[in-house]
């Protein structure tokens, strides 16, 4: 129950205090460590709009993996929208992931195919929307993309933690002549 | 009593011989004037606005500042608000340092969100969050603030809503959180607005639940009425009606819904959930909520669960319509009837505007289809100008017996200004 200023009650609130800020370090932490011990994918976008950085500090992301075929589904009923769904994508040749299926469980990825988890938007006749939450990309200071006039497509670095969190780890300007 | 009005109407007083010169200002000096407290609000004007500029600063920039620096600015501001809030509670400024302590708080649940932005880091569920919950209710443990008991609550709200609405899952843990731990903290200090609220916020999460679950949305009224019975168990009067006010006004705008609407078989289809499940949780919390009444010596209420009699399962149409009528009714009655007994003026008024509502609903309810439609204006119209003078009768007669048992004198029948008409 509450109590006054007591010794004992300062020292709870320093402890209140400094698990609150091993807490936020443990989040920086966990961003870190997805990087180090994550599964890392490339994902292409098609264009970016860059014309929202005038107003707000990120651009939306349109992943080509944000769009499967409705045949790519493996669950025992039907999708649901704004169910949340696993995505097993094949990692190709040329290292851009492409959507091998969409399973309402966690399926047991074989080598060379990562699991991302993600969430279905819209179901059509032919195909489904997927949304995976690393739409937005808050575009550091330093980024060519500020400086950028058209919208490009870009190349999306994720990498998944082997504990069930995804960052962006990085994001490129595709250059169609470079090869891959 | 405001000293404005204690300056003008003191002289008054004196030439009218009520009181004498010297109680005027003994009156006075009572009540001082409050000028030197506008003073004090100034260094707290001048250091608002001295942290907004440094805010506007920081989030101008905030994309083209090094990492490690945002971290840093995030933890240092969590510290200060957290230490500032200390400091002024031990020079005794409560409501300063309460305030600071809140604003921790919700720096805590900033830098979450911030940090796992700056890391561009997503989250499957929503621990990250539940962390946020957590402290916010151990905090309220450790202080006696109003303020600090009501923002887990609200926080728990925004949570599940977040939950529920990006991650598309149900966070029963933030649930439990709440119910559990803030309850427990109103149970040990009872007060009507962190009743209020508190009940309010459980019923945002159980219909954030049945919305997602696609559930019959009847099922949103066990939780609601477990919320109620909670307040039947509750030692305290005043506290407990208050935390069953939100679960009540929800009953009623269910009913009165299925009275206007309940007619067609489309619509009392959506509500019939299993019979067997759901008689058996309704008639589960229906029990204890009697045994806390009959604990607490509270029977009197029990008219309130009119409201839950689940008519739904008659078939649609006019059956349905006219049996929820009658309940309206009946509970309306049940109310008016109650007030009767304790002598509550805000309970007869509350019956009296419950039993006109009913009549409305019956009204358009049974003759709209019936009358010629100036004919139904006219005996509408007729008929809630009777009402009105009746109920305003028995008010009158109610209260001037009131007066008549308190005092013994000449009755003069008081005409109340504020009976309610439609």
């Amino acid at each position: 129950m509450p109590t006054r200023s007591t010794p004992s009650h300062r020292m709870l609130v320093r402890l209140l205090v400094a698990a609150q800020l091993l807490y936020v370090l443990g989040v920086a932490g966990a961003g870190y460590a997805t990087t180090a011990y994550g599964q890392h994918i490339v994902l292409a976008t098609s264009p970016v709009d860059l014309h929202s950085l005038q107003y707000e500090s990120f651009v939306r992301l349109r992943y080509t993996i944000a769009e499967a075929p409705l045949t790519a589904w493996r669950g025992p009923t039907p999708p649901q929208r704004r169910q949340g769904v696993y995505v097993l994508l094949t990692t190709n040749a040329d290292s851009l992931a492409t959507v091998a299926g969409v399973y309402d469980a966690a399926p047991r990825p074989a080598p060379g195919q990562a699991v991302l988890r993600g969430w279905v938007t819209d179901v059509y006749n032919h195909s489904l929307g997927l949304r995976y939450n690393l739409e937005r990309y808050y575009v550091p200071g330093d980024s060519p993309l500020r400086l950028g006039k058209t919208s490009p497509p870009v190349r999306v670095r994720v990498s998944i933690a082997p504990w069930g969190q995804a960052r962006i780890e990085s994001v490129r300007m595709f250059k169609p002549t470079a090869s891959r | 009593m405001s000293r404005k009005f204690l300056e003008t109407e003191s002289p008054a007083w004196v030439t009218e011989g009520l009181i004498t010169a010297e109680q005027q200002q003994r009156l006075l000096a009572r009540y001082p004037p409050e000028a030197v407290q506008a003073v004090g609000l100034l260094p707290l004007l001048g250091s608002i606005l001295l942290l907004l500029s440094a805010l506007s600063v920081v989030a101008a920039n905030w994309q083209s500042l090094p990492t490690q620096v945002r971290l840093g600015l995030l933890l240092g501001s969590l510290v200060a608000t957290y230490a500032g809030g200390e400091y002024f509670l031990r020079r005794g400024n409560r409501r300063v340092g309460h305030g600071l302590v809140g604003l921790g708080l919700v720096v805590f649940g900033v830098s979450i969100i911030l940090t796992s932005q700056l890391y561009q880091l997503v989250g499957y569920d929503v621990s990250g969050l539940l962390a946020w919950v957590v402290v916010g209710i151990l905090l309220s443990y450790l202080y006696e603030s109003q303020a600090l008991v009501l923002l887990p609550i609200v926080i728990g709200a925004a949570v599940q809503t977040y939950c529920t609405q990006a991650l598309g899952t149900f966070s029963y843990a933030t649930m439990g959180l709440v119910a559990l731990g803030s309850g427990y903290r109103w149970w040990r200090r009872p007060d009507t607005i962190v009743a209020s609220v508190l009940a309010t916020g459980l019923l945002w999460q159980a219909a954030l639940w049945v919305a997602l679950s696609h559930a019959k949305i009847t099922w949103f009224f066990i939780p609601a009425m477990l919320v109620y019975a909670a307040g039947d168990w509750h030692p305290q009067r005043p506290a407990s009606r208050a935390l069953q006010g939100p679960p009540l006004i929800a009953a009623y705008l269910f009913a009165l819904g299925l009275a206007l609407f309940g007619e067609t078989d489309q619509y009392a289809g959506l509500l019939r959930p299993p019979v067997l499940a759901y008689l058996g949780a309704l008639a589960a919390v229906f029990g204890l909520s009697v045994a806390g009444k009959r604990q607490r010596g509270r029977l009197a209420s029990l008219p309130d669960w009119l409201l839950l009699l689940p008519g739904f399962y008659l078939p649609g149409g006019l059956p349905l319509a006219i049996a929820t009528l009658v309940v309206l009714y009946a509970h309306a009655g049940s109310v008016l009837a109650r007030a009767h007994r304790s002598g509550e003026a805000e309970q007869l008024t509350l019956g009296t505007v419950l039993f006109v509502v009913a009549t409305m609903v019956a009204y358009f309810k049974l003759t709209w289809a019936f009358l010629d439609k100036s004919l139904f204006f006219l005996i509408g119209g007729v008929l809630l100008l009777g009402l009105s003078w009746y109920l305003r009768r028995r008010n009158a007669q109610r209260l001037a017996a009131g007066v008549a048992t308190v005092a013994v004198g000449p009755a003069t029948p008081p005409t109340p200004d504020k009976t309610p008409t439609a």
